[in-house]
């Protein structure tokens, strides 16, 4: 059975109704009546002979010109058959979706052109025949299992996305053997690859043949492969910092490129550099990066651009943004007024960034009725001393000293004078190395909350307890430390400590950990959490989370991720994602496939079947256009 | 080149040419002129052309032996004295020429402005014009696919309205072909004389042949080659039909560059075809394109003879 690669290419055919026009109707012409026509026809007879074409007769010439236009349509469909492909043999392709399968090249990524060719071969199955998908990426698998039904994997294949990192394509391939053991004579595995990875990759010895087709071409590629930015802060410039890029040019010329970083829409600087042939070359750019006013440290982007304007054919090494130095500073936020030991103990820790304000600076009301913009804008541990919001905030959070009925959804009971610490959670890590024996505590407003995880209880109620949410924890002292003997007891420290200690390692275990291109997302929520994920591109991905950790599937896209939960008015969390493989960002194909002790014919050294006879078939069709035209111009002889 | 002096074209003629085929200039200029013929024919009648036959005028001619029952007073009794043997004084005959005036009337001859059968009948009655004051016996015999109704032999210029009356009622009518009415011409057994086919030689069966029969039967042909000016250069013009007037056959053809080019070089080789043919054969070839320049032509024609 005969299909068609390209069903579309078939309405050529419809050229068929002007040109039956262009027999049917007559031209309309003027009589004139002549003496004689004897000179006359002798003279068209010489005007025929002159022509390079010979006359047909017009309904054989039509009839011609029919049947061209329809071979040509058709070819231009692209019709495959069972050809030389044996019926009931199974094909498995290999695709390698490896990061620098994203190159461009002609307006396509390399995985296109790969997918292309997938598509041709599941359109040309051979009866009985059927293919399966397997996708080489850094961990082979099986994405679509042995199958004849060529919509179907087209379905699959239209799924597959660059994964960004690199592909264990020998494993794949092994894979694919593995999966081929047994199968019909004439069983084969296409492995659809750029080669552009180092290394040496037997072909034989499998259980099938293995066909290498080289998607792309050896093309040049600038990138970054390095990035870091690291603090130079001097008491006169306490930002500063120095922001350290490498830059690899992998052709066989050198270029000019611009290195450019900025944070926002903010330039920082901005440095031209000659990169060597097949070299490497280091820029550091210096710039101050102090903190936003919500607490965050910057991110620096920077940015590899060409003097054209031009992007390269890898567009995903040209990017590539790293925190600075502050991010490794825990943001604290003292917000009420001030209790001296709770603000001396912060201000001696030389990895927080203190901040002070109150709840009426941030915009936030006692009353409930205002909302939290002010306090979601801060990234840190807020220390609530005193007053707090109606609800607690996204983070973690500290309260001291709390006043009112209630500390956000938890009452607060009446105070109770000399209460008398019992017991304490030692195991709990916010009191880890407390000893509150010789604690003396003045007055509590005990909390009674089954939510709450206490952590310090007394003769009169809990004194400490925690609260945990997805988006953060609670800490609540329920006294005020400077009526306590606490302050002068070393626990004081080590319990905020703790608590700073915790805020810092939830911070980060709350926020996304960096990693590499195309690398998933693992997002700390809870259970059934709607997630919303904005790549770097501006698109829009919906999760919802299973567990306690969302794994979101990220385009392979450089840049800064961000991943909203829940309350979409709360602070984004951000990830960070680049692409800093200097082996993946060398374009050029560089793999060996060998038989044997020889170079595989058909790998390194072959092309994709680019089909080049459809060209041909175009210029068929438009021949017979301009022949038509020609015949029938107006001044013509018949 | 012999000629006769007439100062006057004779009484009636002008009149008698109804469509003006002649113009009493243009009979002036005739006047003084006679019909070319390149070899001599037996006429019927004493005239003012010498003959073939052996004849009473003044010229000698030659002399034959004496045969009992010659007339005696022809005996060249110096010849005698001389040889001592009888010899008869030959002179030469002088008689009339039989002019045929073969006119295509077919339809081709119809088109143009005016009409190439119009430029014909000025022809034909220039000729019969100058032949018959000079004494010469004229015929018309008007042809198509084969001879129309033919004016007999006349003599004397008291027949010149009658010449030209019968030319004046030609119409162009039906197909061309010149060897039929040839054929028929010479089943007459008509005088050889000299026979001037004014045509425009557009004969799919060709005019070679008929000529050379013509020839073959002693006369002398004269071809007088008419055509209308549209046909020597026609214009671009389009995309036309062209309808052939005899025929019918439509040929569709847009007279363009290259078409008038092609058309050219064919008139051309045609005409080139006809005048060398001619020349071979020792055949008049006048040319004749349109009425403009046939007075000329044909002057210089007849001042040849």
């Amino acid at each position: 059975m005969v299909q068609l690669l390209a069903p579309l290419q078939l309405l050529w055919f419809g050229l068929a109704v002007p040109l039956v026009l262009l027999y049917v109707l007559k031209r309309r012409r003027i009589e004139r009546e002549v003496g004689s026509t004897l000179l006359w026809e002798q003279a068209l007879r010489d005007l025929r002979a002159e022509r390079p074409w010979k006359r047909l007769i017009p309904h054989l010439s039509l009839l011609l010109q029919l049947l061209v236009l329809a071979v040509g349509a058709i070819a231009l469909a692209r019709p495959v058959g069972v050809g030389g492909a044996t019926a009931g043999a199974r094909t498995a392709v290999v695709i390698d979706t490896s990061s620098s399968m994203a190159a461009f090249e002609g307006g396509v990524t390399r995985l296109d052109l790969a997918l292309g060719v997938a598509r041709s071969l599941a359109r040309a199955l051979p009866p009985g025949g059927d293919l399966m998908l397997i996708e080489a990426a850094a961990a082979p698998a099986v994405v679509a299992a042995p199958s004849g039904d060529a919509t179907g994997l087209e379905a699959v294949l239209g799924r597959l996305r660059v994964r960004g990192g690199r592909a264990d394509l020998e494993a794949a391939i092994d894979l694919a053997a593995e999966r081929l053991r047994g199968a019909p004579a004439g069983s084969r595995i296409v492995v659809l690859t750029d080669s552009a990875m180092d290394g040496e990759i037997a072909l034989d010895g499998r259980s099938a043949p293995v066909e290498v087709q080289r998607v792309g071409t050896d093309v040049p590629n600038d990138a970054i492969v390095a990035v870091d930015v690291r603090s130079r802060a001097t008491d006169e410039h306490p930002d500063r910092a120095d922001i350290f890029v490498r830059i690899h040019r992998f052709a066989g010329d050198p270029a000019d490129v611009f290195v450019t970083a900025s944070v926002g829409d903010e330039t920082l600087a901005s440095r031209r550099i000659t990169v060597a042939a097949n070299g490497a070359e280091s820029v550091v750019l210096t710039a101050d990066l102090p903190p936003g006013p919500d607490g965050r440290a910057p991110l620096v982007r920077v940015v590899l651009g060409r003097p054209d304007g031009v992007p390269d054919a890898f567009p995903l090494d040209d990017v590539a943004v790293v925190p600075s130095p502050a991010a490794g500073r825990l943001p604290v936020f003292l917000i009420g007024a001030p209790i001296p030991a709770v603000e001396r103990v912060f201000r001696t820790d030389p990895e927080v960034e203190l901040f002070a304000t109150t709840l009426a600076a941030l915009g936030a009301g006692t009353d409930g009725s205002d909302g939290l913009e002010g306090l979601d804008g801060l990234d840190g541990l807020l220390v609530f001393l005193g007053d707090t919001p109606p609800s607690p905030p996204s983070g973690d959070s500290l309260v001291v000293a709390p006043t009112g009925d209630a500390v956000f959804d938890l009452a607060l009971g009446e105070e109770r004078a000399s209460p008398q610490i019992i017991t304490w959670d030692e195991n709990d890590p916010l009191l880890r190395f407390v000893e509150l024996s010789d604690v003396h505590i003045g007055a509590l407003r005990p909390i009674e909350s089954p939510a709450a995880r206490t952590l310090v209880s007394t003769d009169h109620g809990p004194a400490i307890v925690a609260i945990s949410r997805a988006v953060g924890e609670t800490t609540l002292v329920a006294f005020d430390p400077m009526a306590s003997d606490w302050p002068r007891d070393p626990s004081f420290v080590v319990f905020f400590r703790n608590v700073i200690e915790r805020a810092r390692t939830r911070r980060a275990a709350g926020g996304i950990a960096p990693g590499a291109v195309g690398e998933a997302l693992r997002v700390p929520v809870s259970a059934g959490q709607a997630l919303e994920v904005t790549t770097p591109s501006g698109r829009t991905l919906s999760v919802t989370a299973r567990g306690e950790l969302a794994v979101v599937a990220v385009p392979a896209e450089a840049g800064v991720f961000e991943v909203r939960a829940g309350d979409q008015t709360l602070q984004p969390l951000l990830a960070l994602r680049n692409h800093l493989d200097p082996e993946e960002s060398d374009l050029r194909a560089r793999a060996r496939f060998v038989v044997g002790d020889r170079e595989a014919v058909g790998a390194t050294a072959a092309v994709e079947r680019a089909e080049s006879w459809p060209w041909f078939a175009g210029a068929l069709i438009l021949l017979l256009l301009f022949e038509m035209l020609w015949a029938t111009r107006k001044g013509a002889v018949t | 080149m012999s000629s006769e002096a007439r100062r006057d074209p004779g009484p009636g003629v002008a009149e008698d040419s109804g469509a003006g085929l002649l113009r009493p200039e243009f009979i002036r200029r005739l006047a003084r002129l006679r019909v070319l013929a390149r070899r001599r024919f037996a006429g019927t009648a004493g005239g003012a052309r010498r003959s073939t036959r052996r004849g009473s005028s003044a010229e000698f001619a030659d002399h034959r032996p004496y045969y009992p029952g010659d007339d005696t007073r022809r005996i060249d009794w110096n010849a005698y004295a001389r040889l001592e043997e009888l010899v008869l004084r030959l002179y030469v005959a002088e008689e009339d020429l039989c002019l045929y005036l073969f006119v295509d009337s077919s339809r081709s001859m119809g088109v143009g402005t005016p009409s190439k059968l119009h430029v014909a009948k000025r022809i034909a009655a220039a000729l019969g014009y100058v032949a018959l004051t000079g004494s010469e016996r004229v015929s018309v015999v008007p042809f198509g696919a084969g001879i129309r109704r033919p004016l007999p032999p006349v003599r004397g210029k008291g027949k010149v309205g009658a010449l030209l009356r019968h030319l004046d009622a030609l119409e162009p009518d039906g197909a061309t072909d010149l060897d039929q009415a040839v054929g028929e011409f010479l089943a007459r057994r008509p005088r050889p004389g000299v026979v001037a086919v004014i045509s425009d030689l557009l004969d799919p069966g060709g005019y070679q042949r008929p000529l050379e029969r013509l020839g073959s039967a002693r006369h002398e042909p004269a071809v007088f080659h008419v055509l209308d000016g549209a046909e020597v250069n026609p214009e671009a013009g389009g995309d036309l039909v062209l309808v052939d007037s005899e025929s019918g056959s439509r040929v569709d053809v847009s007279l363009d560059a290259r078409a008038i080019r092609a058309y050219r070089g064919r008139l051309t080789a045609f005409l080139e075809g006809a005048e060398s043919w001619a020349k071979r054969r020792g055949v008049s070839y006048v040319r004749l394109f349109g009425e403009a320049a046939f007075e000329e032509a044909l002057l210089e024609y007849l001042r040849g003879a």
